[in-house]
């Protein structure tokens, strides 16, 4: 009897639970129409899509910082990233909104240049990118650390600046390490709700006007916000499993692959 | 030219060497004695606790590994995803500079490089003859060869061309061997052990 291992698959269940349980309920007793309404999937299409863009700006600005702090010592960065995950989300939240406020100074100047978080694509996206980077780069930086230094040493020692070797040298040959942790960094944005819920309620912009993201949504219809009570809320909540868990897994494939 | 004079503790193994040669250079010594750490000392790896290094004598000791002019070829000295002709310039694109065809095909010739194909898939032998070739040609200083004239087929044939075309493009060679008689190859032999260098000739 390997005892191990029929305690770790019982802690597992443990953490399934509510997934099992939202898709049993969700898809068979507790099925409304609500659930899968027009409104739920327009609310899913928007956060798959903010979640998205969160990835790709967590690729594209981030990565520098994962791989700075993979090769240097610098222990202090390396503290501050872990920061925006130590917080509580619906402060991350209201921070924007201080920011972006017209009482501020920050607030007037944002305005002044046309940039606005509140109930905005770019609000929704932010927060995002706050909460979805630091997944992003926890799980790049031990990618890079584990990868032979020698390809890198070679083009430093040619002339290349540590800037130009993480552009042509490690990054065209970390494809598929960025591919798992972006994957990993979208679910993370997919699943969020803290800070969303204060930055983008619903979002006022083309081409989600009065769209809420999926999350929030699914709050509504349990708090009765907006018409469909529990069992919808169940329902959209296991169609919301269904849409993010093949993202998740992708994730996990695209590293097992490596 | 290199004139290196190099004092550095890396935990319990203390280096304390003196090299001090241009041309064809062999270091000899065994698993353990220091002839890489002396490479990554000139190469600019890390700093020294005391001593300098010269180059053509200008000091770098100070100098950033990207600055110095030292390229150092280690079994992995490559850049996977590249192709052949891609990897073999490099350096020189790096640079801004173009590789006259004629030269690239020269050195191809003479190095035993007549395949394609991604470097990553390439054997072992391959990827040596790619990296040498891509170190030359990227025009420095100074090449350390570290353990990379290893997995050659006609090894002491491929050994006498690097010393030519090195020799013809100016470049001073530094190449680690546990093997002794590989000293016949060189202008000048060093040997290590325990960290400190003796000139042989």
């Amino acid at each position: 009897m390997n005892w191990l291992r029929l305690i770790s698959l019982a802690s597992l269940l443990l953490l399934l639970v509510p997934v099992a349980v939202l898709l049993y309920y969700g898809l068979g007793p507790l099925r409304s129409p609500a659930g899968y309404s027009n409104a739920v999937l327009r609310s899913i299409e928007l956060s798959l899509a903010s979640s998205a863009c969160a990835a790709i700006v967590d690729v594209v600005l981030f990565t520098p910082l994962a791989y700075y702090l993979a090769r240097g010592r610098d222990r202090i960065t390396e503290t501050l990233v872990d920061i925006p995950v130590s917080i509580p989300h619906p402060i991350v939240g209201v921070a924007l909104v201080i920011l972006d406020s017209p009482r501020t100074p920050t607030g007037e100047f944002l305005t002044s240049i046309g940039i606005n978080f509140y109930n905005t694509i770019l609000g929704l996206v932010f927060a995002l990118v706050i909460i979805s980077a630091p997944i992003y780069v926890k799980a790049m930086q031990p990618y890079f650390e584990s990868k032979d230094t020698s390809p890198e040493d070679f083009a430093t020692g040619m002339g290349a600046s540590r800037l130009r070797t993480m552009l042509s040298v490690v990054v065209p040959n970390s494809v598929p390490g960025i591919e798992s942790a972006s994957f990993i960094a979208m679910s993370r944005a997919l699943s969020e709700f803290g800070s969303i819920s204060i930055i983008a309620y619903y979002v006022l912009q083309y081409p989600f006007y009065g769209v809420s993201p999926a999350s929030v949504t699914i709050y509504a219809l349990f708090s009765g916000a907006v018409p469909g009570g529990l069992d919808a809320a169940v329902t959209a909540s296991a169609v919301m499993i269904l849409v993010s868990l093949p993202i998740a897994l992708a994730g996990h494939v695209f590293r097992r692959r490596q | 030219m290199i004139d290196a004079e190099v004092t550095k503790k890396l935990g319990q193994f203390s280096l304390s060497a003196t090299l001090s040669d241009g041309g064809f250079i062999c270091l000899s010594g065994n698993n353990g004695s220091g002839k890489s750490s002396l490479m990554r000392a000139v190469a600019g790896f890390f700093p020294l606790d005391e001593g300098h290094v010269r180059i053509n004598a200008k000091d770098v000791t100070a100098t950033p590994r990207e600055a110095r002019g030292v390229v150092m070829v280690t079994p992995g000295s490559l850049i996977p995803h590249l192709g052949v002709d891609a990897h073999l310039t490099w350096g020189s694109r790096l640079k801004k500079q173009k590789i006259p065809s004629e030269r690239l095909s020269a050195v191809r010739a003479e190095l035993g490089i007549n395949f394609e194909g991604r470097v990553s898939e390439l054997s072992l032998g391959m990827r040596e003859r790619v990296s040498l070739a891509t170190a030359l040609l990227s025009n420095p200083k100074v090449i350390l060869v570290d353990e990379a004239f290893s997995n050659l087929h006609e090894r002491r044939a491929f050994i006498a061309s690097y010393r030519k075309l090195t020799h013809d493009a100016g470049i001073d060679v530094v190449f680690s061997t546990q093997d002794q008689s590989d000293g016949s190859l060189a202008e000048h032999v060093y040997t290590i052990a325990e960290g400190k260098t003796q000139r042989v000739s």
